[in-house]
């Protein structure tokens, strides 16, 4: 099995399971209780919280609070701003938002918020002057996301932090899910005062997830209940999967130093023979690696249908995603191209290729070996035979050779 | 290989349906190895869809020999696993009938369904997308065959071979109004309804003189 989907998550790493193990085994307790069990937990949860707090540079552990994923931080983040602060009701956000994010919005439209919605240009990227004609002083919250999910565009959060700052009172919130674990983060050099990440994007398990809080901003309990996480996030701690999410952080910090450095070398040799052997491959997001996740790779092959690619590489043992409209419930194709205003054609046939740190040049190797044989053969069932033809003609070759 | 289409087999890989399972690994084998892609012979008679919705094109050629069989079905498609599917079950099923049987074979989009298994509600239009491009290409072989036409009477259903005589005598004897009750009489209008315009004005001109 070759997993080039690391951006839907991740396996988790035996290093994580090792530091779990215990939790899930011999060492039980409730944090909140006052035994030498408890406490044992409690200092589990702890010592997790300095581990996240020091990859994202942090200021102070206190920041960092657990939530069960990146969904509900974002929830968090964003509903209880609002909850605080009923009258503050400009939002501003991205067309480009994961959904927690994007779908949230939607929803506080309707129910009396107004969203202002910043538009991406074909590259994916934001245009800053939109950020500071769209700040009001009546602006609650501004949200963007450091790395997008689907095309691994990051967005200047240094600037869009400084850009708020200057021109507005409301609060920066950011969705890292996607950026955590994958590019350096220093938190404190920047102007953001809510982040929220996801344990599983980065080899942590699955149920898992932190919202930093920087010191001094107020955010109600989002869950109501016991005093757990300093009376911030009610219910019992998921001891396990907090002290999964510390080893995590502690081992991205600890070895992606050039961990992301042979990431994107394997990124970077599949995405450039794609688009150079494979005539109706496209590249969707910015051409400029260093506007862009290290790991990620999101290619359309115009004329064809992602579902079909999807499929025969997953017959041939290898995962990624699709952006086609056939692959989602909604019969539509994804959002986040729609928005670049990535052709029609185009974005149907879009595939993510996500990579991480357990891919090897041999894998990168076999899935440019299949990959043609598959476009080779779908570009053949494809009724554009004229567009395709010449597009094939332009590389000197026909679409059977 | 069951069960590698998730969305697909949900129902099926429960076990509950075995005749439904059987359809499932049919229908993935049709989607892995898909048969009859392709351009038919020329002269051949080309059928499109598309959906506005999902994006998905279309596109059925046929071969038609002297007698009115299909000697050769082909598609191409940019579609998903289940258009595909389709596409190359119901071309296995065309070939070597007559464009009458195929039309019909080409309204009955629900026995389509059936034959491919349980079908997640969004991806049953992919099917009826099969369906549409048949008949289409089949109309386009009406329309050709009825203005080559040489008998002594005008032919109006090439697909079933009905003239304009027999669909006359046949309204006027049991007193038709509608094109339905035609079809029913004299089977005009079963195949791929390319002459429902020209039945409806039969049935207003001998109507009106009545």
């Amino acid at each position: 099995m070759i997993y080039l989907d690391n951006n839907a998550t991740t396996r988790v790493a035996p290093e994580v399971f090792d530091a779990m193990r215990p939790y899930l085994t011999d060492t039980y307790g409730n944090p909140s209780s006052a035994h030498s069990l408890g406490r044992q937990m409690k200092s589990a949860v702890e010592r997790a919280r300095e581990q996240v707090a020091e990859l994202l540079g942090a200021a102070d552990a206190s920041e960092i609070v657990f939530t069960s994923c990146g969904s509900e931080s974002d929830n968090w983040a964003i509903g209880g701003f609002l909850e605080q602060n009923p009258t503050r009701r400009h939002i501003i956000t991205t067309r480009v938002e994961h959904e927690a994010v994007r779908t949230l919005c939607e929803h506080l439209a309707e129910i009396g918020c107004e969203v202002t919605w910043l538009e991406v240009d074909g590259s994916g990227e934001l245009d800053l002057d939109d950020l500071r004609r769209a700040l009001r002083r009546d602006t609650g919250i501004v949200s963007v996301m450091l790395a997008n999910n689907e095309t691994g565009v990051l967005f200047p959060i240094d600037e869009i932090g400084k850009v708020v700052r200057e021109n507005s009172d409301a609060v920066f919130h950011v969705d890292g899910v996607q950026a955590v674990g994958k590019i350096p983060i220093d938190l404190k050099e920047f102007d953001v005062d809510l982040f929220a990440l996801s344990g599983h994007k980065l080899h942590a398990p699955q149920g898992v997830g932190a919202l930093y809080i920087r010191n001094g901003v107020k955010l109600p309990s989002f869950i109501i209940g016991g005093g757990q996480e300093s009376g911030r996030r009610a219910g019992t701690s998921a001891v396990p999967n907090i002290v999964g999410l510390g080893a995590a952080c502690e081992l991205a910090r600890t070895t992606n130093i050039d961990g992301h450095e042979s990431i994107m070398k394997l990124r970077n040799k599949l995405e450039d023979e794609i688009l150079q052997t494979i005539p109706n491959a496209r590249l969707n997001g910015t051409a400029d690696r260093a506007k862009r996740l290290p790991n990620t790779a999101n290619i359309s092959f115009e004329y064809l249908e992602g579902e079909n690619i999807m499929l025969h590489l997953d017959k041939a043992g290898i995962s990624v995603s699709t952006g086609s409209a056939c692959h989602s419930t909604t019969r539509e194709s994804s959002p986040t191209l729609r928005a670049m205003n990535v052709p029609y054609a185009a974005a149907q046939g879009s595939i993510r290729f996500s990579l991480g740190r357990y891919n090897t040049e041999a894998e990168i190797d076999q899935t440019l070996k299949v990959l043609p044989e598959i476009i080779g053969k779908l570009a053949e069932m494809s009724p554009y035979d004229e567009q395709l033809k010449s597009l094939y003609a332009a590389h000197g070759r026909s679409i059977n050779s | 290989m069951v069960g590698l289409l998730p969305d697909l087999f949900r129902a099926s890989k429960s076990g509950i349906i075995t005749s439904m399972q059987r359809n499932a690994t049919q229908t993935e084998e049709l989607f892995f190895d898909p048969k009859h892609v392709g351009e038919a012979t020329e002269p051949s008679f080309i059928g499109r869809s598309a959906s506005f919705q999902c994006g998905a094109t279309l596109r059925v050629s046929l071969h038609v020999d002297d007698a009115a069989r299909i000697t050769e079905a082909k598609f191409k498609a940019a579609g998903c696993s289940v258009l595909v599917a389709s596409a190359s079950l119901l071309m296995e099923q065309v070939v070597g009938k007559t464009t009458g049987e195929a039309a019909a074979l080409g309204q009955q989009v629900a026995a389509l369904r059936e034959k491919l298994g349980a079908l997640p509600p969004e991806r049953s239009e992919c099917p009826a997308m099969v369906c549409e491009a048949l008949v289409a290409a089949i109309q386009k072989y009406s329309d050709t065959a009825r203005e080559e036409w040489e008998g002594d009477e005008a032919l109006i259903c090439t697909c079933f071979c009905v003239s304009e005589r027999t669909i006359e005598r046949e309204i006027q004897a049991r007193g038709l109004k509608t094109i339905a009750e035609v079809t029913g009489a004299c089977r005009a209008g079963a195949g791929c309804r390319s002459c429902y315009p020209l039945i409806e004005d039969i049935l207003e001109e001998v109507n009106g003189k009545w």
